[in-house]
């Protein structure tokens, strides 16, 4: 499918550590990109658990570089950025695929957790964007795909904070989208629905009350992820920007 | 692999509207995936192109000359296609065009324009997902893929009825998402923005196309062959987890906060637009 090959193409994944940011780094590098698979945090177990990951890139022919940052520093997401760029010889696809969540009653939330969750969710993508399209600035432009869960859309009791978070990256990227269309930076997000492991979305089997509200009457994979980000990442979706696309079996959409 | 997910191998396909612009670029994405492709309009020269490219990328095409508007002839369509191909994966409902409606204004629009205009937009979209589905659903998947508009979505004063119709394909397509995804199938629905139709434009179409692309944030306007990617991702498993969505295509104009396409809702009441 020589549409939606990206071969050439040099992407950074940040949240890499995550199944979501996991899963998409690896379509990426099997659609034929370079890939550099960062950590959000600056946590040692977790650079160690990427380069398993960085493996498998490699084992595909791909060049991979893994690394740990602490994006929710602008100085640590500018430097990260910059040096990915240099590595791979420039940048042509950002993914943001890092997230917190916090479940807490609304009146518990403290000031503290509240900067935490907005820090990673909504400052980390702002300062690695930024970072991103003054690297893709200097190139042809480039794709951003900001990947946002489904509280982006909707409201959940006790998940304020995160619902907040999300829903402004979501309002960010329509913006840069329209502030470089011009340029050759295309921006959207992919909407992810209750993904297997993840937090709060309980097992995966048909018990699971959760899955009752899913159409499709199954928890999404991660895996399932990844061919969009391919798709979004590719020279096949210049005219596609600004937009929201919800990989989530339905759940979005009924009454 | 991740690029295997967007293949078609093996499936077969139906695209409405498919003897001209997006319809055949579509038809001739999905038959580039592996996809054999029946296509459905009423101008058989047109559709013999379509065929004609299909059949360059090796796929088998079957063409049928239909009015979408007849329930009938969309049903006929479907038989045809499964007595052809054995089977029916995907139905891009793509047909659709202004109706008798045209652009007039409220006050001046007869019962019979309407109906006409609601029939060949939001009645053919449910007869082709009624008839897909007759043989899906004994099948145990299948893919509906519908086509609106961005006129769904926001007020259009050029063509209300069109708009109105466009916006009930999509409700429609997510109830259908809602309704059958237990049983394996999916639903969903491509909305372009400003796409040129044709392949080749003249001179004068072109400085019409390089005018309206100035209002578009990308500055162009889409091309019809950009369309066959979109198809082709949500027909195949690439999509294995995708239904109810509505996939705006359009440059970047719905997400503009001022002037999505640069027109103006300048319209007053009791003028053509």
């Amino acid at each position: 499918m020589t549409a939606f090959e990206l071969a050439g193409k040099r992407a950074l994944v940040v949240g890499a550590e995550g199944q979501a940011g996991r899963a998409i780094g690896l379509a990426l590098a099997e659609a034929g990109a370079d890939v550099a698979l960062v950590a959000a945090t600056a946590d040692p177990a977790a650079a160690f658990a990427l380069r398993r990951l960085g493996g498998q890139v490699e084992a595909l022919g791909r060049r991979s570089l893994t690394q740990a940052t602490d994006v929710t520093s602008s100085q640590g997401a500018q430097v990260m950025v910059r040096q990915v760029a240099k590595e791979l010889g420039g940048l042509d696809v950002l993914v943001n695929a890092a997230g917190l969540y916090l479940g807490k009653p609304f009146e518990k939330v403290s000031d503290a957790e509240w900067a935490r969750v907005l820090g990673l969710n909504l400052n980390a993508t702002f300062f690695t964007c930024r970072a991103a399209v003054r690297e893709m600035l200097r190139g042809e432009g480039g794709r951003i795909v900001n990947v946002v869960s489904l509280l982006a859309l909707r409201g959940l009791s006790h998940s304020a904070a995160y619902c907040a978070a999300q829903a402004a990256v979501v309002n960010l990227s329509r913006a840069l989208a329209l502030e470089y269309a011009g340029r050759g930076i295309r921006v959207n997000c992919i909407v992810h629905g209750w993904l297997e492991g993840m937090p709060g979305a309980g097992e995966a089997a048909a018990e699971n009350p959760l899955v009752r509200f899913i159409p499709m009457r199954r928890l999404g994979r991660a895996a399932e992820l990844g061919p969009l980000a391919v798709y979004l990442a590719s020279d096949a979706a210049d005219y596609l920007t600004g937009q929201t696309y919800a990989v989530d079996g339905g759940v979005l959409q009924h009454l | 692999m991740v690029l295997e997910r967007f293949r078609l191998d093996g499936k077969a396909v139906i695209v409405t509207g498919g003897g001209r612009g997006l319809g055949r670029r579509m038809a001739v994405a999905l038959a580039e995936a592996g996809a054999d492709v029946a296509v459905a309009a009423r101008t058989v020269p047109e559709l013999e192109e379509t065929a004609a490219a299909v059949r360059a990328a090796g796929r088998r095409c079957l063409v049928v000359p239909t009015d979408v508007r007849d329930s009938r002839q969309v049903d006929a369509l479907v038989e045809r296609t499964v007595a052809e191909f054995g089977r029916l994966d995907v139905f891009v409902a793509n047909a659709g065009a202004l109706g008798a409606a045209g652009s007039k204004a409220p006050v001046d629009v007869t019962d019979e324009e309407w109906a006409d205009s609601l029939a060949t937009n939001l009645g053919n979209a449910f007869y082709s997902a009624r008839a897909a589905l007759r043989v899906m659903l004994p099948q145990g998947s299948g893919v509906i893929i519908t086509v609106a508009s961005g006129t769904a979505l926001r007020g259009f004063a050029q063509g209300f009825v069109y708009g109105a119709a466009k916006a009930g394909i999509i409700a429609l397509t997510k109830s259908l998402a809602v309704m059958y995804a237990r049983q394996g199938i999916r639903a969903n629905c491509i909305v372009p923005g400003f796409v040129a139709q044709m392949d080749e434009p003249g001179p004068m179409e072109q400085e019409f196309l390089l005018s309206r692309g100035r209002y578009i944030p990308v500055g162009r306007v889409g091309r019809a062959a950009e369309l066959g990617p979109l198809a082709v991702f949500l027909a195949s498993d690439a999509s294995s987890y995708v239904t109810g969505e509505t996939f705006v295509i359009d440059g970047g104009g719905l997400a503009d906060g001022v002037a999505p396409v640069g027109y103006a809702p300048a319209w007053e009441p009791g003028r053509q637009a």
